[in-house]
């Protein structure tokens, strides 16, 4: 299976083990990622909030892109993925905005026709794999480990395709397939505070101490997302929380991509697993023949 | 048609103004101008409203005077006011279809911004309407008489309105409702809005007035699945399914329902009280009449070759009816000592609770019970009573398990059989087949002593074609005669060596065994063969003191045709098998067997019998030491016994040909059975053919003709697996706790060596217990008998068949109602998840003084809720679910909130949209609540959630909205919380669509002929529609709709006749090929095809004039009057040519 990879900004910098993983991962289920050439910011956050015209400019010409390489474009980042679906729906649906937009790719001699179908990576692993064809080719399997997955906001809504939006489960079958104990965590669609940290950050910490409480009381030992901001939201902040409402919190938060490659038995290196901040060692360390 | 076009008209033009609804954007003397220089145009007049008396008078007086020949009225949509011009026209004396319309206010004033072309375009419309109207034909109406009898589709509260009204004018109702009651939801319901009056208490009245009604039929429990016929002519068929209780006879004690075992979720309460598998419905039920739960038949009784009644006895261990039970078993099961001890019973391969855990221990249970009878035989076992002795006598050659069951079968019909047996033992394989240690002899002879003691005469040392033959059984006075003489004879394997010394034959070294012949076995055994004999001889040959014992089989264990606890049990014992091995020479030292040469097997493809093949390994040959081989490859039938003057049929497998169901051989009188006829099967198979075969014998003793109708009423038919209902186990029982089956207690393998004591022991009472409780009660009726045991009217009748009857009806209302929206397809609402979550429905059976709390309002842990919220429009104005407004739920919400208040002390809040208090005295009731000191919300809950945020929260459910009042999110803790579901189409709604040929809406709801102006009627004349089924509405409305539907039924019937429009299509039988591509397409099936004449045929009383014929023909035949294809095109021609056309004027 070839599909069209879009990281995104996030994934080269803050979230670079989310793209290493991403990559070993698709690499040991046979998926082919052909990177978009020449890709620029998916017009996330600011953009699109301040002037969305030119969000929507910026990000067809990463649609036009794809476009020419004619697969589905995939992209593991929630905010990209929300924005180039808001801008495909858009460029399909508003004529005055296919036309202006039109014009500036033009400028660039490139065009979109809307034709590309652009997905998330969890999406393509469960629904397009499957977990009928994923569990052969698991080495590890993840009996016993309590984890609290976690969606955010971006992947389910409001543009998303492949779950409930209030109440999404592909990673909780997922996970819970390959062994792993998906404890109850009802906050799993909840804010996590977003960009609040840096413009609010009394309310962005109290949103954080909520999931962090809730996954902790339930049980998890560890946190899995599908997104940059969520997964820094929730492991950055852990000190600042346990001084702010005199907690102690110690949960390590990890991607979705680095677990599932565990399971796969690939070596903690190429899942880049060590680098976060909340060290994920008496967690994951099991899998790596150390003991419990 | 062309000729018309040649002639001279006087062609009327009425240009109307609408008042300024055509002439704010149309100039319309402008168009009056242009129409007046159209040729053939007589006359062209503008007028204010042409549909207004004046108007029309001015049409008909210029018919009169200036003798128009051709009317065009260009105003509003003929959907408006074709009707009225029609008739002015017709009024005036000419043909009402010489006529035409044009519309130039939806199609032009309405939808143009501009005055300068709408004024263009009305010209091209009325050009158009002229050039058509010259090719208009004079058509005529057409009229049928009409049935006056009427079906009612639906018994809620719209369909017994209707129903009444229509019966109370005398004419005949047939009322068919799904459910095993009328009533409707309004049945559920506790109080109603705004004036709270009890809705039983105004219900119940109609109802029983329905139930009473000598006009009105009611079907309960019905369902209609055929309509065909047309307005004043339907035929409908409508499926009435047994109830099993027949309505004139119950009298609705409860009785039964007391002694029923069966618990399933009570549907009428929401599921949140349980109702037996005999139930009524509800207590004011109408028809007021018991019914059992049939929908998914038990797998295990139907597997069964006999029937047992499996389900049954294992309902009546759980609630320790042993004697009951054992009775049941009893009453299908001539030898149930034998059975609970060797069948391989297919009931637990097929137990649904296998696909949940493990299937149900249902042969052991059985055990249990024999064991349980045999404590005490002479207070426990009830002998058969005999009612009509016969003197007719039968003789049955053979005693194996298919004589016997034949034999027990015939003496308890009164007849006097007698069994002829070879050996001086009685039991045939049962005897000389299966070993000691699996059916101790003892427990034999005890079930083939109490034969005796009914009567049945056993003859041993007596063998056919010796002792006796056929021809002279007939002489000696035998009326019938039933062969059932087994397969006893051992095939042998075909190899070299078979002859040697220390060879045997499987069968006859068992039935040596079983003789109490004295046996030596070598020290290593090897048995041929992966059937049941192969293991019981190995097992025999182990416990005779082999040292080694090998089965060689050559498939894999998957394929072996034992039973697999036979195998775990062989395993056990320490016997080896050898698989995918296949012998091919018996080897000799001085002449004394020393071992087998064999060859390794792999599995090919699959054979006739869906196992696979197995293929020979080149090369693999190899040894296997043995000094005893025992060949137990299969069983045939030992013919020597035929005498070749009988002429008796044998098929090419050696066995005798019988019809499968009657079992009667090719001689009259003669019949046979067992593994004589099915070559070698199992006991219960051999159950069957005898059962069968005593039910044909009975039936040519009494000279009726043999059939095999009787034979599969009493359930000794073929089984298939097609037979079992099929369900989703593992949902449908997905809240069941998981359970292992028991564990049958047993030797050990110490105390089997040397021995045939049995292995098995008894089941231990509270071990029988648990297992019968894991039962899931499938059916849901287990078939336990015991409602119809309890009943004193003799009402109940498990064998009552579902019943289609046809009705002949004029006209139809359609009154199926609504469905309520699943809270579930919401996870955000937390409904299921959390206790206190209620949908309405489920908050009007609570409220319920018939409910599960008696009327009290609580929350499930038995405690009166503090706080309570109410969320309205969940599943309503929301494009996640549906749309629409549902109507009722602001007022029913309100309702809820008085009787929380009226019955507890709790806080109560309504989470609202907007408040929609819109019929009479709502508004009053809205403004009652507010002054009982309810709490409002404005903002659409948005979420419930346990997780907490502070202390106050904690034990709650919080509720999450936005108040936009406040202009703030709030978190409301409470203690329950009642989800105001909407209402939507019924589920089966685009079935009901399909039957009646009738339309939706986009809301999904059934749609009306005119949204104001036609509520209740459809674009099918003679459908109805009544109540929520045409859209969410409350009480007074649906009641309303109902009478309205009624009058106009009324007013239908009472014409005698209808008028049928002309304006159909017609096919030329000359020209039609009968390709009957049009008898597909019609929406209508309103074409058949002339099976004479090889041509398709238009009903014109169902043709609606839809054209879809006349478009798809290949060859362009069928023409519809009045949308020729001259008068389209000339109409077409006419609005693109309309200035030509003036100027050549």
């Amino acid at each position: 299976m070839r599909y069209s990879y879009y990281p995104g900004c996030s994934l080269e910098a803050t979230a670079k083990p989310y793209d290493v993983s991403v990559r070993s991962v698709c690499q040991a289920l046979d998926l082919e990622l052909d990177e978009v050439k020449d890709w620029n910011c998916c017009g996330a956050t600011s953009y699109i909030s301040i002037r969305e015209l030119t969000a929507f400019a910026i990000s067809s010409r990463n649609l036009a892109l794809a476009e020419k390489m004619g697969n589905d474009l995939v992209t593991a980042c929630p905010a990209c993925y929300t924005v180039l679906n808001k801008t495909n729906i858009y460029m399909r649906e508003k004529e005055d905005i296919r036309k202006t937009v039109s014009e500036a790719l033009a400028v660039a001699n490139l065009k979109y026709d809307g034709t590309v179908k652009v997905r998330h990576l969890l999406d393509i692993i469960v629904n397009d794999i499957g977990l009928e064809k994923i569990n052969p080719k698991i080495k590890q399997r993840l009996d016993g480990l309590k984890i609290a997955p976690y969606y955010g906001c971006q992947i389910s809504r409001p543009h998303g395709t492949f779950d409930d939006p209030e109440f999404p489960m592909t990673m909780d079958n997922l996970f819970s397939s390959l062994g792993a104990e998906v404890v109850n965590f009802p906050l799993k669609a909840k804010c996590c505070g977003g960009m609040l940290m840096t413009t609010d950050p009394e309310n962005g910490l109290s949103l954080i101490k909520n999931l962090l409480s809730c996954a902790q009381d339930n049980g998890a030992e560890l946190i899995v997302t599908a997104c940059p901001l969520c997964e820094i939201n929730l492991e950055a902040y852990q000190k600042k929380v346990n001084r702010k409402f005199k907690t102690d919190f110690f949960i390590p938060a990890i991607y979705f991509t680095q677990l599932l490659g565990v399971a796969l038995g690939l070596p903690k290196e190429k899942l880049a697993i060590g680098k976060e901040l909340v060290s994920s060692e008496k967690v994951l360390d099991r899998f790596y023949g150390g003991k419990r | 048609m062309s000729d018309l076009k040649n002639n001279t008209h006087k062609i009327g033009v009425y240009v109307c103004d609408c008042g300024s609804n055509i002439a704010g954007m149309v100039d319309v003397p402008e168009v009056v101008k242009f129409a007046s220089t159209l040729p053939n145009v007589a006359i062209a007049r503008e007028h204010k409203y042409m549909c207004s008396d004046p108007g029309q008078d001015t049409i008909k007086k210029d018919i009169k005077e200036l003798g128009l020949t051709r009317v065009v009225v260009s105003s509003c949509s003929p959907l408006m006011h074709e009707p009225t011009f029609r008739n002015a026209v017709q009024d005036a004396g000419l043909n009402q279809y010489l006529f035409q319309m044009a519309n130039i206010r939806e199609q032009c004033s309405w939808v143009t911004e501009d005055r300068i072309k709408a004024t263009e375009k009305a010209k091209k419309l009325v050009a158009a309407a002229v050039e058509r109207v010259i090719l208009h034909e004079p058509l005529k109406l057409k009229e049928v008489a009409v049935n006056p009898n009427v079906l009612v589709v639906g018994g809620g509260i719209a369909g017994i309105e209707a129903a009444l009204q229509i019966a109370n004018s005398g004419k005949k109702v047939y009322l068919v409702e799904k459910s095993p009651s009328i009533g409707g939801h309004m049945a559920q319901l506790d109080k109603t809005f705004p004036t709270l009056d009890c809705s039983a208490c105004i219900l119940t009245p109609k109802m029983v007035q329905v139930g009473r009604h000598p006009n009105i039929e009611l079907m309960s429990y019905s369902e209609v699945t055929d309509v065909s016929g047309f307005v004043g002519n339907f035929k409908v068929k409508v499926k009435k399914k047994s109830k099993f209780v027949e309505q004139e006879k119950c009298k609705a004690c409860g009785d039964c329902e007391k002694e029923c075992p069966v618990e399933r979720d009570d549907e009428y309460e929401m599921k949140m009280k349980k109702r037996k598998a005999i139930y009524r419905y509800f207590p004011q039920a109408v028809p007021n009449t018991f019914l059992i739960d049939k929908t998914e038949r038990p797998p295990c009784k139907i597997t069964c070759p006999i029937e047992q009644d499996a389900s049954g006895y294992t309902a009546l261990i759980a609630q320790k009816k042993y004697q009951q039970a054992i009775d049941l078993v009893r009453k299908k099961n001539p030898l149930p000592i034998v059975c609970s001890r060797v069948c391989y019973h297919p009931c637990e391969t097929a137990c649904r609770r296998g696909d949940l855990d493990e299937p149900i221990s249902i042969c052991h249970l059985k055990r249990f019970l024999v064991d349980w009878e045999m404590e005490k035989p002479e207070e426990r076992y009830k002998k058969p009573e005999i009612k009509n002795e016969r003197e007719e006598k039968v003789a049955i050659i053979g005693s194996g398990p298919a004589g016997l069951a034949c034999a027990y079968d015939l003496r308890l019909l009164g007849y006097q059989p007698t069994i002829f047996e070879e050996l001086d033992v009685v039991g045939g394989m049962l005897h000389t087949g299966i070993p000691e240690y699996r059916l101790p002899k003892k427990l034999l002879k005890k079930e083939i002593d109490r034969m005796k003691d009914l009567g049945i005469k056993i003859k041993t040392n007596t063998k056919i074609g010796k002792n006796f033959t056929l021809g002279n059984l007939k002489k000696q006075g035998f009326d019938a005669v039933f062969i059932a003489t087994g397969a006893h004879k051992g095939l042998k394997m075909k190899i070299p060596g078979e002859e040697l010394a220390g060879v045997f034959d499987g069968v006859e070294f068992l039935r040596e065994v079983s003789l109490g012949k004295k046996m030596e076995v070598g020290k290593r055994v090897a048995v041929i063969g992966g059937g049941n004999t192969a293991v019981d001889v190995a097992r025999t040959v182990w416990r005779l003191g082999a040292d080694e014992v090998n089965i060689v089989y050559r498939r894999t264990i998957k394929e072996m045709p034992a039973a697999a606890h036979e195998i775990e049990e062989t395993q056990k014992e320490g016997i080896k098998i050898t698989y995918l091995t296949a012998p091919l020479e018996i080897i000799q030292k001085n002449g004394k067997v020393s071992g087998i040469k064999c060859i390794k097997m792999k599995l090919g493809e699959p054979d006739s019998s869906g196992r696979r093949r197995p293929v020979p390994v080149e090369g693999s040959e190899h040894e296997i030491k043995s000094d005893m081989v025992i060949a137990a490859v299969s069983q045939a039938p030992d013919l020597s016994f035929m005498d070749p003057s009988l002429q008796l049929k044998v098929s090419k497998w050696e066995t005798l040909e019988t019809d499968p169901l009657t079992m009667v051989t090719n001689q009259e009188g003669v019949f046979a059975g067992g593994d004589l006829v099915t070559g070698p099967a199992t006991v219960v198979e051999a159950l069957a053919c005898g059962k069968r075969a005593a039910i044909s014998i009975d039936r040519y003793l009494n000279n009726l003709p043999l059939d095999s109708k009787p034979i599969i009423e009493a359930g000794l038919g073929r089984k298939s697996k097609d037979d079992i209902p099929k369900i989703d186990v593992k949902e449908k029982y997905k809240d069941k706790p998981r359970k292992p089956r028991m564990q049958i207690p047993g030797l050990s393998i110490k105390e089997r060596a040397g021995n045939f004591k049995e292995v098995e022991l008894s089941i231990p009472e509270k071990l029988a217990l648990e297992e019968a409780s894991r039962c899931l009660q499938c059916g849901p009726c287990v078939e336990c008998f015991e409602c119809v045991r309890v009943c004193e009217a003799k009402a109940v009748n498990h064998s009552l068949a579902d019943q289609t009857v046809e009705l002949d009806v004029g006209a139809v209302v359609i009154a199926t109602g609504f469905d309520t929206y699943d809270p579930v397809l919401a996870p955000q609402y937390g409904y299921k998840k959390y206790d206190n979550v209620l949908t309405s429905m489920e908050f009007e059976r609570l409220s319920h003084a018939g409910g599960v709390t008696g009327g009290r309002i609580l929350l499930k842990n038995g405690k009166e809720p503090e706080s309570v919220a109410i969320l309205h429009c969940i599943g309503s104005r929301d494009e996640n679910a549906n749309e629409y407004c549902s109507r009722v739920c602001c007022m029913y919400s309100l309702k809820f909130a008085h009787l929380v208040k009226e019955k507890t002390p709790a806080k109560v809040y309504e989470l609202y949209i907007d408040m929609r208090s819109f019929g009479k005295g709502y508004e009053e009731f809205y403004k009652r609540l507010m002054h009982e000191g309810v709490l409002f919300v404005r903002g659409k809950g948005a979420e419930i959630t346990d997780v907490v945020e502070n202390e106050e929260e904690k034990g709650k459910l919080i509720v999450k909205c936005e108040d936009t009042l406040l202009g703030f999110v709030r978190r409301i803790p409470v203690d329950m919380v009642i989800l105001s579901t909407g209402l939507q189409p019924q589920k089966d709604v685009a079935e009901v669509t399909r039957l009646f040929t009738i339309q939706r809406s986009r809301d999904g709801f059934f749609l009306e002929k005119h949204p104001k102006l036609a509520p209740v009627a459809t674009a099918t004349d003679g459908v109805f529609l009544a109540g929520a089924c045409q859209g969410p509405k409350d009480i007074p409305d649906s009641v309303a709709q109902g009478a309205g539907a009624a009058a106009n039924v009324i007013a239908m019937i009472d014409k005698g006749v209808v008028s049928i429009e002309p304006i159909v299509s017609y096919i030329d039988p000359e020209k039609c090929a009968g390709c009957k591509l049009c008898l597909t397409l019609c929406p209508y099936n309103a074409i058949e095809f002339n099976q004479e004449k090889k041509v398709s045929q238009v009903q014109e009383a169902l043709c609606k004039g839809c054209g879809t014929c006349v478009a798809s023909c290949p060859s362009g035949v069928p023409i519809q009057y009045g949308f020729r294809d001259e008068q389209i095109l000339a109409e077409i021609e006419g609005a693109l040519e309309s200035e030509t056309l003036a100027v050549n004027k």
